[in-house]
């Protein structure tokens, strides 16, 4: 059953608020256990149209004809995605000038209990540093809806891809972590 | 049928109201040679994004018709976009693989779909719907026609010889990516009377 809309994690709520407010209309995204109440949400509703891909190889192509058809669009993704993404974002960022903007979840930020994932962070910034793509990290979800609209506004004016990076508050807990034995525990 | 006999077949039916993502090497040349280069195609540089970009086109704007024209060597980098592609299946979009099972531009290094691998079949199983596999112009025309018009998505996957036509220097397409995204997209914003790109004047 669907939860209503006051029960989902605020960073969620904020987000689609801040997309709307946005005017996004277009999200392309590979959902990850970090931001699945925020996919939930863009599933259940019909403003904005939710394109699920295969891998996030798909959604700098995606986002980028939407750009061109007039349209706003977001890509979300785990950070571990940005490895995936990189041939076609650094395409289309160095080749051709296409703003793209994107969040993805800070899967292995200080503090992470699961091993495989602290190379997610190890290699997200580097990345995102040659990639020439300048980032914000937010934790607190009363930065989510005023930084999209600056991710938007830069994108745009510099023609040239934007990153936010969601940890802390802005992401949630998976599932499969809620029952970790305690010396796992943040 | 060469790529070159392909595009003269498909050339005709594209108009100045719609609008073509295609992959790169010689079929931009091309494309840029026979459908007239006036801004409403663009070449992303980007093997494995073609059909991907062209579904984002044809989201945005689902009243215009989107045609996307890939290779076997950029589909077969990014096959996980047929799934994609076949999850949303747009009506406005019509996909034609030129599929010749070699890397031509580089060399004549075999691809493959010149082994096993049978496109159509792999982009119906992922959820496309009208695909097919033409081997002449005929077929090509008929199909292509179809699709074209029936406001269905439609998937082509047009099997033709190696070969290259080999353009004179100074018909050969000269602008770079960043100089064709703003010709695309300032022929959007006059086909569509929409803003894109503001630039300063917010």
């Amino acid at each position: 059953m669907n939860k209503p809309l006051q029960e989902t994690a605020e960073y969620a709520r904020l987000l689609l608020e801040g997309l709307h407010d946005a005017g996004v209309s277009l999200v392309a995204a590979v959902p990850d256990s970090h931001m699945s109440g925020a996919h939930r949400l863009l599933r259940e509703q019909n403003k904005i149209r939710y394109v699920l891909a295969s891998n996030e190889l798909d959604l700098p192509g995606i986002c980028a004809g939407a750009y061109f058809g007039g349209k706003k669009a977001l890509m979300i993704m785990e950070n571990s995605g940005l490895r995936q993404a990189c041939e076609p974002i650094s395409r289309y960022a160095f080749t051709h000038h296409v703003p793209l903007v994107m969040i993805m979840s800070y899967c292995g930020d200080f503090g992470e209990r699961n091993w495989w994932a602290i190379n997610h962070a190890q290699t997200m910034e580097p990345l995102l540093n040659a990639l020439r793509i300048p980032f914000r990290v937010l934790s607190d979800p009363k930065e989510i809806k005023p930084n999209i609209g600056r991710a938007f506004m830069h994108a745009d004016s510099s023609q040239w891809p934007v990153a936010l990076v969601f940890t802390g508050n802005c992401l949630e807990v998976p599932a499969y972590l809620r029952k970790a034995p305690p010396h796992a525990t943040n | 049928m060469q790529r070159i006999d392909a595009i003269k077949v498909i050339a005709p039916f594209f108009t100045p109201e719609d609008l073509c993502v295609s992959s790169l090497g010689g079929l931009h040349q091309d494309w840029w040679n026979l459908a007239p280069p006036i801004g409403n195609t663009f070449n992303p540089i980007i093997l494995g994004s073609i059909t991907t970009t062209a579904l984002g086109l044809a989201l945005a704007l689902p009243h215009r018709k989107i045609l996307a024209l890939e290779t076997d060597g950029s589909v077969l980098m990014n096959t996980g976009s047929m799934c994609t592609l076949g999850s949303q299946r747009p009506g406005n979009l019509t996909v034609v693989v030129f599929d010749n099972g070699i890397y031509e531009i580089i060399g004549g290094a075999p691809s493959l779909s010149s082994h096993n691998t049978d496109l159509a079949k792999m982009a119906e199983g992922a959820g496309c719907i009208n695909t097919i596999t033409v081997r002449n112009t005929d077929s090509l025309k008929r199909e292509f026609q179809k699709m074209w018009t029936d406001n269905e998505m439609g998937y082509i996957v047009a099997k033709i010889e190696p070969g290259m036509h080999r353009w004179a220097a100074d018909q050969l397409k000269t602008t770079d990516g960043v100089e064709d995204k703003y010709r695309f997209i300032r022929y959007i914003e006059k086909l569509e009377n929409i803003v894109v790109h503001p630039g300063s004047q917010r």
